[in-house]
């Protein structure tokens, strides 16, 4: 189980850097589908290797959610959105690094629990915690709102990774409450972004500063 | 079973209102406004009285502290709803009544539940119900209030999430009983045995998570605009106990921390966040230009103060900062009422168009200058009572800064209000919508002069379990 939590993990980190590198908004959402994947994968090993049941029913929903319903959602957001939205010449190195240095955090920040874990998946639970915190980052310097929902859903994910490799799985209300969550935040979010488009001709949420002090 | 009720009430009243429309919109909210209010009554009553009430295997489940959050709820939804339909007359009502009392149901869900897996779920319900209400009057900064307000609300919330799952962690590897482990009561219970260095991390990220829901500094930057943007009876809602929900979400977890990791760490990370809080409060109340921002800044400045009495801890500290929610609420609701009011009135929310209110809109300027008063912390009113406390409670420990802030602020009131220019308003408002108004201003006086019997009772019973 170490072995395969940790190489589910790994792979997810990679995908979330992947992420931050890659600049067009199809192949980022391509990318988000397969980190959910991804997890889900993860979440159902564990659910069968530690004989937990109800990680499968979470998978399965995890998939529907995250990895049909919510990048559909996306898709139809970003629909008409310039298929770049950082402007020419910027380049990802710095945002890479940055990164980086949050996968070393996430090692430094979750000493407390691997310490005190005593699970075969408590390797994998920084690496968890990494890609939230990258996603995070990737959620606050988003530069409209596709990249501002992406960051937060890629943090989302990563909170979900952390939970089932410490403690596989939440009682169901929670595990429950929090799809329903995801996704009315998601659906919100679209809601608003329509009539920021309408109102603004643009998803550039550099456009909103109205309210300012 | 009455627990049950209280929450089936909004619940149900929400379902019907989502299709109703006209004066049976207005009648049915009115009616499940009162009985909302009427319930939690009754349920702050039972609880005080005897045991703590559970329905559901405990799964809901109100003590002392839930009640005195309950009542709150009840009280300013009613005197918010009071003010829904004059608001209303102005626009097009639709589902405007609906999401207000779903947005009471999730507020009520998080404050009287037993377990904090639940309550996370109930929080993040308050932004999902509110979200539509702030952006209801459909502007270009209402829009922009509504995106912020869900963005940085759901980052924060989650980041309560990761808090969550690390106490349940923490739980997991002293108690076997999964579909337990994340109660309340069973947390107190585990306390000592709980991992200290995982509680101490799971703190931190529930104190800035739920922190964000309150509006503590540095993470309130939702808030001026969320408030000044919403209609008046939501602004009234969500200064008024949103923010105190937030709050008492981390009250929640602070005992259970102060036992596993001994009871330091909550309290240098409250204190913080409380003077950061004020501080930021301040210099942001001097340069407020819009009424309905300067109250809502107003509101960081409170909820600071709470911080402030939560982290100074003890009887009086906990004390001080549970009576200073409860009259906050109170004052807060009366000005943000008044001031959907004046802006109707003057047509504007800026500070400079809208002098003369005592002589112009009497009826409406005399509780809002009593209100402001109260604000500020003044006596006779509850909040100069409930500031003394936690300031008491800070200087019985050597921290005698916090006066400075305190003086600070009372200046920058009396600057923003000592001199309103003069220009001419557009009606007065009648006698009828004076009741709501006059009874929560008589509240706040029992809570400065004569605190009513059975009160001391309460916030005792309160300390017992929030700071033992």
């Amino acid at each position: 189980m170490t072995t395969t939590s940790n190489l589910l993990a790994f792979l997810g980190l990679v995908v979330t850097l992947l992420i931050v590198w890659r600049q067009s908004w199809p192949a980022r959402l391509r990318l988000f589908g397969a980190q959910s994947l991804l997890l889900a994968v993860l979440a159902s090993t564990i659910g069968m290797l530690a004989q937990r049941r109800g990680l499968l029913l979470v998978a399965a929903v995890f998939v529907v959610v995250k990895g049909w319903v919510i990048p559909r959602v996306l898709a139809r957001i970003g629909a008409g959105a310039p298929v770049r939205s950082i402007a020419p010449g910027r380049s990802s190195g710095i945002s890479l690094l940055v990164a980086g240095g949050l996968v070393v955090v996430a090692y430094v920040i979750m000493l407390p629990v691997t310490a005190a874990a005593e699970l075969p998946t408590e390797g994998a639970i920084p690496l968890a915690f990494a890609i939230a915190l990258i996603g995070l980052y990737l959620c606050v310097t988003g530069r409209d709102a596709l990249g501002h929902i992406l960051g937060f859903l890629v943090f989302e994910n990563g909170i979900f990774g952390l939970a089932i490799l410490a403690t596989y799985g939440l009682p169901g209300i929670v595990e429950a409450g929090v799809f329903l969550d995801v996704l009315v935040i998601v659906l919100i979010m679209e809601a608003v972004v329509v009539q920021v488009r309408r109102e603004h001709d643009s998803i550039d949420v550099d456009r909103l500063k109205e309210l300012r002090g | 079973m009455m627990l049950g009720v209280l929450l089936a009430i909004p619940l149900v009243g929400a379902v019907l209102l989502w299709r109703a429309a006209g004066r049976v919109a207005t009648a049915l909210h009115a009616l499940t406004a009162g009985l909302t209010l009427t319930a939690a009554l009754a349920v702050s009553v039972e609880v005080n009285r005897g045991e703590p009430v559970a329905a559901l295997d405990g799964f809901l489940r109100a003590d002392v502290l839930s009640a005195w959050m309950i009542a709150l709820i009840g009280i300013v939804g009613a005197l918010a709803a009071s003010e829904a339909p004059r608001y209303l007359a102005h626009t097009a009502p639709a589902r405007f009544y609906s999401l207000f009392h779903l947005f009471v149901f999730t507020m009520l869900v998080a404050v009287s539940t037993d377990d904090v897996g639940l309550m996370w779920v109930a929080v993040e319900g308050t932004t999902l119900a509110s979200v539509f209400l702030v952006n209801f009057e459909h502007t270009r900064a209402s829009l922009e209030a509504s995106y912020k307000y869900l963005l940085i609300c759901s980052v924060g919330i989650a980041i309560a999430f990761l808090g969550t799952v690390l106490v349940y962690f923490a739980g997991i590897q002293q108690f076997n009983d999964e579909a337990h482990a994340l109660r309340w009561t069973t947390l107190m219970r585990l306390a000592p045995g709980l991992a200290p260095r995982v509680i101490e991390l799971a703190f931190v990220f529930l104190v800035v998570g739920y922190g964000t829901k309150a509006g503590l500094a540095p993470m309130h930057t939702w808030l001026p605009d969320a408030h000044s943007e919403a209609p008046p009876p939501v602004s009234a809602l969500m200064s008024g106990v949103l923010l105190s929900v937030g709050v008492y979400a981390i009250l929640r977890f602070k005992p259970a921390v102060d036992v596993a990791a001994g009871p330091g760490f909550a309290r240098s990370i409250l204190l913080a966040l409380g003077l950061l809080s004020v501080a930021v409060a301040a210099a942001f109340l001097w340069t407020s230009s819009n009424y309905k921002r300067m109250l809502a800044y107003s509101s960081v400045e409170h909820i600071g103060l709470v911080c402030l009495g939560l982290g100074f801890g003890g009887a009086l500290g906990t004390a001080g900062a549970l009576l200073h929610i409860a009259n906050h609420a109170l004052a807060k609701s009366i000005v943000f009422l008044l001031s959907g009011r004046i802006r109707t009135a003057y047509g504007s929310a800026e500070i400079a168009a809208v002098g003369g209110l005592m002589r112009r809109m009497p009826r409406t300027g005399a509780p809002f200058l009593a209100a402001m008063l109260a604000l500020i912390g003044l006596p006779p009113f509850g909040l100069f009572v409930s500031e003394v406390m936690i300031l008491a409670a800070g200087f019985t420990q050597g921290f005698p800064l916090v006066v400075a802030f305190g003086g600070l602020l009372r200046g920058t009131h009396t600057i923003l209000y000592g001199t309103p220019p003069r220009e001419p308003a557009a009606e007065i408002s009648g006698w009828g919508p004076a009741f709501p108004v006059a009874a929560a201003l008589l509240l706040l006086l029992l809570t400065g002069l004569a605190w009513p019997p059975g009160l001391a009772g309460a916030l005792d019973r309160i300390v017992a379990i929030v700071a033992p």
